[in-house]
């Protein structure tokens, strides 16, 4: 149970919030221009309230727009990006998520070097915000830091979410670090873009060990039934992992071509790999 | 009120070094800035632009600093029809395909090139991309992504964004009526119309086209057409052993209303089954036969036929250029000679460049001499493509075909010019095939409406 004070004070911090909400809400249906001291408010997460504000708005929408200009006209802004090099660990990724929430792309250079952050909160919050603000150089930002930490879940997904068209699957064709490739390979799957289809299967002709596993699982996340030859292929390789993979990513593509192939693997010597294929041919079967 | 297109927008943001409480622990190293030659060919390419170039200089300054440069292979996929998209590209070099995939068919909507952009329809208003993109040949692009774009022109939405918009909306719709007119004879199961293009006089056009026609003819009797159009000698109707009283050339004057009698009247019957309409009896009636004529005949011929075999003989006309915009399928041939490779190399490439699909381009090598003097791999080679069928040589049969006025695909199955036209006719009846009646596709299902046709 909560002491009188801490309930107290936990009901204002309440009663403050639903107040900045209420304003931002009013500037963004344009009932209202202004919102000076909204950023200021004490105990007030305000970066949430924000992010709750904008969910679904598009960057180009007028709502947005508006949230934009006045936040930019009372200064909020500026103080958002002076956030970012605070010392304190809370305001720099409050600073991240109230940009990202607000799609600033010209505040990208400022929110790039907290990826390379110690504190898990800072690096998490400005990746979010670069995945959220998108473009090329949001998705050079994240890129780089794959670079540098290899495989990330948050920076795979938000290189996913917010790199443009053709970013990836340039990147993919182009000199890697080794383990930039994989990371790459992985988001292009998650964007579901067929446009990479031919990276993809060239990486699960060629690729290293790592980066053939993840390119047939993501082929088949595309459902890119032009790779289901090279995924076939796949299939006798020595690599168990990549057996697993191939035949999950024919589930996925219900390959009936290769109901033998993948019949096949029922006798494997891994259980894994037996496992995948039950998988697999019970997907193909329901079609 | 905030209006929405005017006034300072987004802020302008510049780090300022001072502030910083404690420096990042590795930063990530700027973006390179283009070096003078780069920012000038980005400038000439995004110049060009339709649109683009009515924007201030400081904008498409600003543009040519932010787009990136993407190399595309000839034949790969620039963006997927139905996709999202967030990006316009400009070809900085090569050439582009937009197709509108509407099956049973993929129609061309547009080939764009050097100075044309695509994209601007997702990129702009925020649709799924209306065509796909493959590049014809290797391209150098400009990405210009949404962000960037709107980075750019924050604060002067009059400068341009509107025509941009405009741009799109009209593409849109024009790409929409394209592809719907290119469709609908298929909708309406009307004839499928196949171009034989023999870039060499001598190489075989006419023979193969007449022993298509024959092949197609056994498939469907009655229902399959060879036009004529090998000016300024037409001689189809000769080697089939019939004699054209009348020709396209001369009905081109007929009123509107009597206009698709009088051409169904033209047409010559074979006992064997193919149908042919000479385009013109005597070399100065060619000119009678203009892209607006065939435009008239084709639309008329494609309600009554399956397929309609056009032989465009050698030389290039606007007649033939028209012909091209409304055949679903080229069959180009080529003979194992050295000058006849060359034109048929060059006629791939302005094939291609007329924006017809590699799918719907089938190459014959039509062997007329027993040792054929270039190879097929040295053929593939200068053609930069694989060679879909083969003829091989067939001694004198087609000449004494011709003198006995007989089409070999009929009177002589086992010929090897029969066969090759057997084998061309599975391939385009496999790709164009349709069931021409609801009624016969009940047939081949079975059930309570079991009905058969019977070939006319």
């Amino acid at each position: 149970m909560l002491a009188p004070v801490a309930a107290i004070q936990r009901a204002r911090d309440g009663v403050r919030r639903a107040a900045v909400r209420r304003r931002l809400e009013a500037v963004a249906s344009g009932k209202a221009t202004s919102t000076s001291g909204t950023f200021d408010e004490p105990g007030v997460d305000v970066a949430g309230v924000i992010e709750e504000i904008t969910v679904g708005l598009k960057t180009d929408s007028l709502p947005m727009e508006r949230l934009v200009v006045a936040l930019t006209n009372s200064g909020a802004v500026d103080r958002m990006i002076e956030g970012l090099e605070a010392k304190s660990a809370h305001h720099r990724s409050a600073g991240a998520r109230a940009i990202g929430a607000l799609r600033i792309y010209e505040a990208v250079p400022s929110v790039a070097p907290l990826l390379a952050s110690r504190e898990r909160p800072v690096s998490d919050a400005a990746a979010r915000a670069l995945g959220r603000i998108g473009g090329a150089h949001s998705a050079g930002a994240l890129l780089f830091a794959l670079q540098r930490r290899g495989i990330s879940r948050r920076l795979v997904a938000e290189l996913a979410r917010g790199a443009p068209d053709l970013f990836i699957e340039a990147a993919l064709a182009q000199p890697q670090k080794p383990g930039a490739r994989p990371a790459l390979a992985l988001a292009a799957g998650l964007r579901r873009r067929r446009t990479a289809t031919s990276q993809l299967t060239a990486l699960v002709r060629g690729g290293s060990r790592r980066e053939r596993v993840i390119s047939c699982r993501a082929l088949g996340w595309i459902g890119a039934t032009t790779a289901i030859p090279a995924i076939t292929e796949a299939l006798y390789d020595r690599e168990w992992k990549l057996r697993v993979s191939a035949a999950k990513a024919l589930g996925a593509l219900r390959a009936r071509d290769s109901r033998h192939e993948i019949h096949y693997l029922l006798a494997d010597r891994n259980p894994r790999v037996r496992a995948a294929a039950r998988q697999a041919l019970r997907q193909i079967e329901a079609g | 009120m905030i209006q929405r297109h005017s006034g300072p927008r987004r802020p302008s943001l510049v780090a300022s070094d001072g502030l910083r409480a404690e420096p990042p622990v590795q930063k990530r190293p700027e973006i390179p800035r283009p070096t003078f030659h780069d920012m000038t060919s980005r400038l000439s390419t995004i110049e060009r632009a339709p649109v683009f170039f009515t924007f201030p200089e400081d904008a498409l300054r600003a543009i040519a600093r932010r787009v990136r440069r993407v190399r595309i292979p000839a034949g790969e996929m620039v963006l997927c029809q139905g996709e999202v998209g967030d990006t316009i590209f400009f070809i900085e070099r090569g050439r582009c395909r937009l197709v509108v995939e509407k099956p049973p068919s993929i129609v061309t909507v547009a080939v764009l090139s050097e100075g044309d952009f695509f994209g601007e329809g997702a990129c702009v208003l925020g649709r799924s991309q209306q065509a796909s993109v493959y590049a014809q040949t290797e391209c150098y692009l400009l990405a210009l992504d949404r962000q960037s774009l709107h980075a750019v022109m924050a604060g002067r939405e009059g400068d341009g964004m509107d025509e941009l918009r405009r741009l799109a909306e009209q593409r849109f719709s024009l790409f929409a009526d394209i592809s719907v007119q290119a469709t609908w004879g298929q909708l309406l199961q009307e004839a499928t119309v196949i171009g034989v293009y023999s870039p060499k006089g001598g190489s075989g056009g006419t023979c193969i086209s007449l022993n298509l026609v024959g092949a197609l003819a056994r498939r469907y009797p009655g229902e399959v057409l060879l036009l004529d159009l090998d000016f300024p000698y037409s001689h189809s109707a000769l080697l089939a052993g019939l004699v054209p009283t009348s020709c396209l050339a001369r009905i081109a004057s007929v009123p509107q209303e009597s206009f698709e009698d009088v051409l169904l009247s033209t047409v010559l019957y074979d006992s064997g089954g193919p149908m042919i309409l000479p385009g013109a009896l005597r070399p100065e009636e060619a000119d009678e036969v203009t892209p607006e004529l065939l435009n008239k005949a084709i639309a008329a011929l494609r309600k009554t036929f399956r397929y309609i075999v056009v032989d465009l003989g050698v030389t290039i006309t606007d007649s033939t250029l028209a012909l091209f915009d409304l055949t679903q399928h080229v069959v180009l041939i080529a003979a194992p000679e050295l000058s006849a490779v060359k034109s048929a190399a060059d006629a791939v490439d302005i094939l291609s460049r007329l924006g017809t699909p590699h799918d719907r381009l089938t190459v014959v090598l039509n062997h007329r001499s027993e040792k054929p003097a270039v190879s097929k791999s040295a053929v593939e080679r200068a053609l930069k493509r694989n060679v879909d069928l083969e003829i091989a040589f067939d001694g004198i049969r087609p000449e004494q075909a011709a003198v006995d006025g007989a089409i070999l695909s009929i009177t002589n199955p086992k010929s090897e010019i029969a066969q090759g036209a057997e084998a061309l006719a599975a391939m385009l009846d496999a790709k164009h095939a349709r069931s021409r009646n609801p009624v016969e596709s009940s047939s081949v299902s079975g059930g309570i409406a079991e009905h058969v046709v019977q070939p006319s």
